[in-house]
C-alpha cells in the first residue's frame, strides 16, 4: 500500500468514570494507520471499546493518553471534516429528511439553492428520492440509516466514520445495504473507518480489518488485508478461508 | 400524519363479514357506551325526581332550562356568556403571562446548571405548597378585584410550565448534541437545532397540566370571593341553595377546561408535525 | 469484575450555591419585612411565624384550634379520601384497560366527570354531607380517583401484546391472563398514581378545607385571611407544604419498597 497516511492514531487510551466513582479502562495503548481512501473496518465484538475510539476519531471524546492527527493536523474537537453514521440512526425527528440532509450546510451557512443541490444529489445517491419532505418515523430502518448516511456524506467530509451503522436492521436490509454502501464508496471515493462486530459485513467491505480484543480495555489484536476484487460475493473461497481464520483468531468472552 | 406512513407491506383493512350476533351486539363498545350515558342520566333523573337528596340536586332538564334561562337573562348584571367569558379571561391572562415567564426560564434553566442551582432549590421549596393555599395571602395583598385571582392562576401555572419544560430538554439524548456538533455546529446550534424542538411535546405536557390546574384556581378563586365568573355561579348557587345553579356552573366549567385543553392539543398537533400520535389518553 | 473506584469532584460552587441560593431567600424576607420594606400587615416574617408557631402549639386562640388538631384533620381527611380512592380506582382502571365491557360502561361517565375540578364538587358536597369529615372526604375521594383510573387503566393497556398471546399459546383463559400477567405488569404505572394522587388529593383538600371547615390547616389559612393575620397565613401555609412533602416522601418510599423487585 502505497498509499498516503490519512488518519494516525498513537497509544491512545481511554478510561470512563461509571456509576459516579468507578474505573473502567475502556481503550488501552492502540496505535494504528489510515490510509487516503482505504476502507477500513475495525472488528469486535461488543463491548471491547471500537465505538469509543471512533468517538475519540471523531472528536467527541479526548483521549486520556495518546493523541490522533488527521491529515497531520491533531483532532482536537469535533468538526464537519469528519463525518458519522451513527448506530441508532440519531436522525432530528422534527426535520425532515431534506432538513436532515442539509443540517450540516446549513450549519455552515451554505446560500440555500446551492445547499439544496447538494442535499438533493445525495438524497439520490442513496436512493430516497421521493422521500425528501418526509419526517423519520415514516421511515423504515434501512431508509433511517440511508438519511443518516447522506446527511454525513452532503457535508462532504474527508473521511467516513461509521459506527455500527447496520446494527439494528434485519440480515436482508442489512445485505443489502452492504451493497449499497460498496457502491456508494466506489462512486465517492473517501476515507472511510467502518465500525462492526459483524464478520461478513467486515469482509464484504473492508480493505484491511482491525481485529479487537474482545474484552475491555480495547486493544487492536492483528490486522488482515483483503485484496479481494470488488464487487465481492459473500460465497468466494478465498473470503470464506479468511473468515475460518479470523473466526480461529476471535474467542468468545461471556 | 398516519395515513401516509410507507411500509413495505400493505394492509388489508377489510374484515370478513361476521354473522349477526345478539353477544357481539350487546358487547360492542358503542352501544356500552349509550348505554352507559343513558344509564348515567336515568339514574340521576330519578335519584333527583325521588328525593333522596331531599331537595338538593337537580334533575338534568332542570340544569339545562337554569342555562338557557341564564344565556338571556341577565344574573348578577350579566349573560351567561358573560360569566363564562369572565373566568375565561382570567385562566387566559393568568396562563398566558405564567407561561410566557415560565417556559423560557425552565428552558434556560436546563441548559445552564448554575441557574438551575440558584433557582431549583426555591422551586422545590414552593412545590409542594398547593397553589390554592394562597389565597387567602392573595387577598390580603391584592384585594378581592381580578390581580389577586390572576395571581393564583399564575401561581398555579408557573410551576408545570417550569418543571416540564425543564425536564423536556434534560430528557433529550445527548447523543443528538454530538450530532450537531460532528456537523460543524456549536453551542447556540445545539440548542436552536436540538434542545428546543425536541423539548417541545414536554412543554406541551406542561401547558396542558397548567391548563386543568389553571380552571381549578380560577374556580378556588371564584368560589372564595368574586362577582362574576362561573365560580360565582357555583358560589350563588351555594349560597342560596339552588342546586340547579351548582350544576349548571360545574357543566360550564367542564366544557370550558375541555375545550381549552382540545385548543392546545390542536396547536401542538399544529406546531409538532413530526409527533407521532399516541392512542387514546 | 471490580473496577478500581475514584472519587469525582463536582465543582465546589456548584455544591454551595443551593444553600446559599435558600438561605439568601429567608434572609431577604426576613429583613424585607422587619424593616418595614413590606408593611407587617401583608406578610410575616419568617422569625414571627416560628414564634406563631411556637405560640400555636398550646394556644386555641385565634381560630379554636390547637396546631395538631388543625394538622391531625386535615392529615385524617386527607387519607381517608386517599385510601377510598386508590380502593375504588386501582381496581376500575385495572378492570377497565382489560374487560371491554366495563371500559364500554365505565369510560364514558369518567370522561364526563373528568373535566370537572374536584372543588366544584364543594357546594354539592356541603348540602348533601354538610361541613363534616364526610363532605372532605368526598372532594378528595373525587380528586384522587382520577389519576388512579388513568395510570391503572393505561398501566393495563401498555402490557406487552407478545406476553398476552405467549400467555394464550400457554393456554391461560381471560382470567388468568389478568391477574397473573396485565395487573403485575401494570404495577410501576399504578405506582405512579399513588404519588399522583397524593398531590391532587392535598391541593383539594386545602381547598375544600378553605371554603367549608371547623378545623383544619386549610381552614388556619381562611382563618388567618379573615383576622388579617399574615403569621397565621404563612405558618398554615408552610404547614400544608411541609406535611405534603413529609406525606410525599413516605409515598415515595413504600414505592421504592414495594417496586425494588419489578423496577430495575
Amino acid at each position: 500500500m502505497a498509499h498516503k497516511l490519512k488518519l494516525h492514531c498513537d497509544n491512545v487510551s481511554k478510561t470512563f468514570i461509571q456509576k459516579g466513582n468507578q474505573e473502567v479502562p475502556v481503550i488501552r495503548d492502540v496505535t494504528l494507520d489510515v490510509y487516503e481512501n482505504e476502507f477500513l473496518v475495525i472488528l469486535g465484538p461488543g463491548q471491547c471499546g471500537k465505538s469509543t475510539l471512533l468517538k475519540i476519531f471523531a472528536g467527541l471524546e479526548t483521549p486520556d493518553t495518546g493523541y490522533v492527527t488527521l491529515d497531520g493536523q491533531p483532532i482536537v474537537g469535533p468538526g464537519p471534516d469528519r463525518g458519522i453514521v451513527f448506530q441508532g440512526y440519531m436522525l432530528f425527528a422534527w426535520k425532515t429528511v431534506r432538513d436532515n440532509v442539509e443540517l450540516g450546510l446549513k450549519l455552515r451557512n451554505i446560500p440555500k439553492s446551492e445547499r439544496r443541490d447538494i442535499g438533493q444529489h445525495y438524497i439520490d445517491m442513496v436512493g430516497l428520492t421521493g422521500f425528501e419532505n418526509h419526517y423519520p418515523h415514516q421511515l423504515s430502518g434501512g431508509m433511517k440509516q440511508r438519511v443518516g448516511i447522506a446527511r454525513a456524506y452532503a457535508n462532504s467530509p474527508n473521511i467516513m466514520l461509521l459506527d455500527e451503522p447496520f446494527g439494528q436492521l434485519d440480515a436482508q436490509t442489512r445485505m443489502f445495504m452492504q451493497k449499497e454502501t460498496a457502491r456508494i464508496w466506489e462512486q465517492e471515493r473517501r476515507t472511510v473507518i467502518f465500525v462492526t462486530n459483524n464478520i461478513d459485513e467486515a469482509l464484504y467491505l473492508g480493505d484491511r480489518i482491525i481485529l479487537m480484543e474482545g474484552k475491555l480495555p480495547g486493544t487492536i489484536k492483528t490486522s488482515y488485508d483483503i485484496d479481494l476484487p470488488r464487487p465481492r460475493e459473500h460465497t468466494n473461497i478465498d473470503l470464506l478461508k479468511l473468515r475460518a481464520t479470523i473466526t480461529d483468531n476471535t474467542e468468545l468472552v461471556l | 400524519m398516519s395515513g401516509s406512513s410507507i411500509a413495505n407491506e400493505t394492509i388489508d383493512h377489510s374484515k370478513n363479514r361476521e354473522p349477526f350476533s345478539f353477544y357481539k351486539f350487546i358487547t360492542n363498545k358503542y352501544f356500552l357506551n349509550v348505554v352507559s350515558i343513558v344509564a348515567f342520566l336515568l339514574i340521576w333523573d330519578y335519584v333527583a325526581k325521588e328525593k333522596i337528596f331531599r331537595d338538593s340536586l337537580a334533575r338534568p332538564l332542570e340544569v339545562v332550562d337554569q342555562l338557557y334561562m341564564l344565556t338571556y337573562m341577565k344574573f348578577a348584571g350579566t349573560n351567561l356568556a358573560g360569566h363564562i367569558w369572565a373566568s375565561t379571561q382570567r385562566v387566559l391572562i393568568g396562563f398566558i403571562a405564567a407561561s410566557i415567564v415560565a417556559v423560557p426560564l425552565g428552558l434556560f434553566m436546563a441548559l445552564n446548571k448554575y441557574v438551575n442551582a440558584v433557582v431549583k432549590p426555591l422551586f422545590d421549596l414552593f412545590k409542594p405548597m398547593p397553589p390554592i393555599a394562597w389565597v387567602s395571602i392573595a387577598i390580603l395583598w391584592f384585594g378581592i378585584g381580578e390581580m389577586s385571582k390572576v395571581f393564583i392562576i399564575i401561581i398555579g401555572t408557573f410551576v408545570p410550565c417550569l418543571l416540564n419544560a425543564y425536564n423536556g430538554v434534560r430528557l433529550v439524548d445527548p447523543d443528538l448534541y454530538d450530532v450537531v456538533r460532528v456537523l460543524g455546529g456549536n453551542r447556540r446550534d445545539e440548542i436552536f437545532h436540538v434542545c428546543f424542538p425536541a423539548s417541545f411535546p414536554a412543554v406541551f405536557a406542561g401547558l396542558q397540566i397548567s391548563l386543568s390546574s389553571a380552571w381549578t384556581c380560577v374556580l378556588a378563586a371564584e368560589l372564595m370571593n368574586s362577582r362574576d365568573g362561573m365560580g360565582f355561579l357555583i358560589k350563588r348557587g351555594m349560597d342560596t341553595h339552588q342546586p340547579t345553579l351548582v350544576l349548571g356552573g360545574m357543566v360550564l366549567i367542564a366544557a370550558a377546561a375541555y375545550g381549552t385543553s382540545l385548543l392546545v392539543t390542536l396547536l401542538e398537533k399544529k406546531l409538532c408535525p413530526w409527533k407521532r400520535t399516541i392512542e387514546n389518553l | 469484575m471490580a473496577y478500581k473506584e475514584v472519587t469525582v469532584k463536582q465543582p465546589l460552587l456548584l455544591t454551595v450555591l443551593p444553600y446559599v441560593s435558600i438561605a439568601a431567600f429567608f434572609i431577604v424576607w426576613e429583613f424585607a419585612v422587619s424593616s418595614g420594606v413590606i408593611p407587617n400587615e401583608l406578610l410575616a416574617s419568617p422569625s414571627q411565624v416560628v414564634s406563631t408557631f411556637i405560640d400555636k402549639l398550646s394556644n386555641p386562640n385565634p381560630d379554636g384550634a390547637v396546631m395538631a388538631t388543625h394538622a391531625w384533620t386535615s392529615v385524617q381527611e386527607a387519607f381517608i379520601g386517599y385510601l377510598l380512592a386508590l380502593l375504588v380506582g386501582i381496581p376500575l382502571g385495572l378492570a377497565m384497560g382489560w374487560f371491554n365491557v366495563v371500559e364500554g360502561l365505565f369510560r364514558p361517565i369518567f370522561e364526563l366527570i373528568r373535566p370537572i375540578p374536584p372543588i366544584a364538587w364543594i357546594p354539592l358536597t356541603v348540602f348533601w354531607f354538610g361541613i363534616g369529615l364526610a363532605g372532605k372526604v368526598f372532594i378528595i375521594w373525587i380528586a384522587g380517583i382520577v389519576p388512579c383510573v388513568i395510570n391503572a387503566y393505561v398501566g393495563v393497556r401498555m402490557t406487552n401484546p407478545t406476553l398476552i398471546q405467549m400467555a394464550r399459546t400457554y393456554g391461560a383463559n381471560d382470567w388468568q391472563i389478568f391477574t397473573q400477567l396485565c395487573i403485575p405488569s401494570s404495577l410501576p404505572m399504578v405506582f405512579g398514581a399513588l404519588q399522583l394522587a397524593l398531590a391532587y388529593c392535598w391541593t383539594n383538600l386545602v381547598a375544600a378545607e378553605l371554603l367549608a371547615a371547623d378545623s383544619g390547616l386549610g381552614f388556619l389559612i381562611t382563618m388567618g385571611g379573615r383576622l388579617g393575620r399574615p403569621d397565621i397565613i404563612v405558618l398554615g401555609m408552610i404547614c400544608v407544604g411541609i406535611s405534603g412533602a413529609i406525606i410525599g416522601f413516605i409515598i415515595d418510599r413504600v414505592e421504592k419498597k414495594l417496586l425494588a423487585g419489578i423496577r430495575r
